[in-house]
């Protein structure tokens, strides 16, 4: 057994071929205790089958797992035990009905009186809001309820980690709202590690993120850290007004004689100039970059500000550059 | 609520045992053992399904069994040419004997029929579906998942198909013979049908492991139920191997006749076979990827 505490899930080198095909490759992957995870990929990057390896469900080609520390192919059902799990697409027994289909989860994890049993059932359909459509067969239920019942079958245990695949992904927006609200509402109690493709969900709700591609991992980092950009360099946009050229290209000879700007772009719109300026040395561009532009009077700045870049340009950026490789 | 650390009891069964519940029990391969068996028991006698098996089989096997029994002696007084029939059947055996006879070949037919037929999508659906993938991403062991599989068809088919069309043919005897066949030697003969159908029970299930579509469970399961019969008239000594007379080993144990040593060698044979299909079954499931 894995003694570090603060980790939730560890693999070292885990991989998985079928056949000819390695749908994941050394895969090293660390998911701290308490932590939205959020792992990205296109589709067939391999998210699926490392979920699948964790559960169990399959097994690895090479390397290990380990899930609070138990191996999650030794110790499976151990492992299982303090994990809830939702399915891409989530099956159920066609003739059971929702109450029955969580009664019957439960019931894998506690016994008791048939009526706490209940009451943990009912729980579960409030907090997904399905009581409505307790005792309704599950061949009705839409694709969304589906979902939802699939969020409350997996919480039923109150599992110290939830690995959900694609939780979002056939919710219309209000369902999509729903289930992002409860994967936060659920950050205090336990881990979440789910995979997704829907990035804008990840920005909003995630703390760590990793990036999969072609079966590789190609980042695994803080969600700020990742958004703060690429860690050498960092950009700056800087937006001036002057009516003296001859100031604007003081002001570019100054702040481009500094050893820590790497570069300066500019473009030029409507009365306005936007210079994009690349340094090597975070701290001396806080203390000195509007200060070296503002040493001339006649310089105005309208902005000034570190660029932040959006999770889809990371993604992007990334997966172009690991492709042309 | 307060947030979990490791090195205390884990989150859920804090939470748990607030709200009055116990871990399950079970744990390494009898993992949700009972829950599942409870299922699945539960889809045989807690749905409509327990109404429809009762009346099939006891239709079938014993409608037969009363046409033989009251319907052959009603067709002789109007049409005195069938007077021999009911005799050619029971080959000779008086009516109370012809009768179990005719009620262990019956069963041992339709019943394996049956059997199949039944038990050929335990498996494969639960695969195709992903409901499997679903139970077992849960604290479920595959072993017990193959087990519970086993056992409530057993039991249901044990019920259904075998003891209660069978009390009835006793009912049925004595109604029309006032003679009481002995419990405790026609038990002792429904176990070894239990047995043959057991047999083909755990071939089925073995090829749902084995195969992901029904076609090749069935064309094997069914190849080795009308291939035995067919093939036992060219080579005899598939006899000694595969259960081609079971029937015929249940009525001599019900006659407390002793057994031929192939008779008696198809009886171990049928039951070494079975627990090999079961045990292959387990080992290649825990293997499946899901």
């Amino acid at each position: 057994m894995d003694s570090d505490n603060s980790l939730v899930i560890k693999t070292h080198n885990l991989s998985k071929t079928y056949k000819e095909v390695q749908a994941l490759k050394d895969l090293n992957l660390t998911v701290k205790q308490n932590s939205i995870f959020g792992f990205l990929g296109p589709n067939g990057a391999g998210k699926s089958t490392t979920i699948k390896l964790l559960l169990g469900l399959i097994q690895p080609s090479g390397g290990r797992a380990t899930i609070f520390g138990h191996d999650v192919q030794r110790d499976s059902v151990e492992v299982r035990k303090r994990v809830g799990y939702l399915a891409q697409d989530p099956r159920y027994y066609e003739h059971m009905t929702a109450r029955q289909i969580l009664g019957y989860t439960a019931r894998f994890f506690y016994r008791g009186p048939k009526d706490l049993i209940e009451a943990r059932v009912g729980e579960m359909l409030e907090l997904v809001g399905l009581e409505d459509k307790a005792d309704r067969a599950m061949r009705g239920f839409s694709g969304g309820e589906r979902q939802r019942l699939g969020i409350a079958q997996a919480q039923v245990n109150y599992p110290d980690l939830l690995i959900l695949d694609e939780p979002a992904a056939s919710l219309d927006p209000m369902g999509r709202h729903d289930v992002l609200e409860v994967m936060e509402r659920l950050r205090k109690y336990t881990t979440i590690f789910y995979s997704t493709h829907i990035l804008d969900d990840v920005q909003r709700v995630s703390d760590t993120v990793a990036i999969l591609n072609r079966g590789k991992l190609i980042a695994e980092a803080p969600i700020s850290d990742l958004l703060a950009g690429d860690g050498c360099s960092a950009i700056y946009d800087i937006t001036l007004t002057s009516e003296a050229e001859v100031a604007l290209a003081a002001a570019q000879d100054r702040v481009t004689g500094q050893l820590w700007v790497q570069n300066l772009s500019m473009t030029s719109d409507d009365g306005l100039t936007c210079w994009q300026v690349s340094v090597t040395d975070e701290a001396a561009a806080e203390d000195m970059l509007l200060q070296l532009i503002l040493e001339d009077h006649n310089l105005k700045v309208k902005h000034f500000g570190r660029k932040t870049y959006n999770l889809e340009e990371v993604f992007l950026e990334m997966i172009e550059k690991e492709n042309s490789k | 609520m307060t947030v979990q650390t490791h090195s205390h009891v884990p989150h859920d069964l804090c939470m748990a045992a607030r709200q009055g519940l116990l871990p399950a029990l079970g744990s390494g391969w009898l993992a949700g053992f009972g829950n599942m068996l409870a299922k699945e028991l539960g889809e045989w006698f807690r749905t409509r399904r327990w109404l429809s098996q009762f009346l099939i089989w006891t239709t079938i096997i014993n409608g037969f069994i009363a046409f033989l029994l009251f319907g052959l002696p009603a067709l002789a007084s109007i049409m005195p040419e069938t007077q021999s029939a009911q005799e050619d059947l029971f080959a000779g055996f008086p009516p109370e004997i012809g009768a179990v006879m005719m009620y262990f070949s019956i069963v041992v037919m339709t019943g394996t029929m049956g059997v199949i037929v039944l038990a050929q999508d335990e498996v494969i659906q639960e695969k195709q579906s992903g409901t499997a993938a679903w139970i077992l991403s849960k604290p479920a062991a595959r072993l017990a998942f193959i087990l519970t599989k086993l056992l409530s068809n057993t039991i249901g088919m044990l019920v259904f198909i075998v003891v209660l069309p069978g009390l009835v043919t006793l009912g049925e005897i004595f109604l029309a013979t006032h003679q009481v066949v002995p419990l405790v030697p026609f038990l002792a003969g429904i176990g070894v049908i239990l047995l043959t159908l057991f047999f083909y029970l755990s071939l089925t299930i073995l090829g749902g492991v084995l195969f992901d579509s029904r076609g090749p469970v069935l064309g094997i399961v069914f190849g080795v139920m009308f291939g035995c019969s067919i093939l036992k008239n060219f080579f005899l000594q598939i006899s000694y191997v595969l259960p081609t007379s079971m029937e015929g080993v249940a009525l001599s144990v019900v006659l407390g006749m002793p057994l031929p040593a192939m008779l008696v060698s198809q009886v171990i044979s049928t039951a070494v076979l079975s627990i090999l299909f079961v045990l292959v079954a387990l080992w290649r499931f825990q293997h499946i990827e899901l």
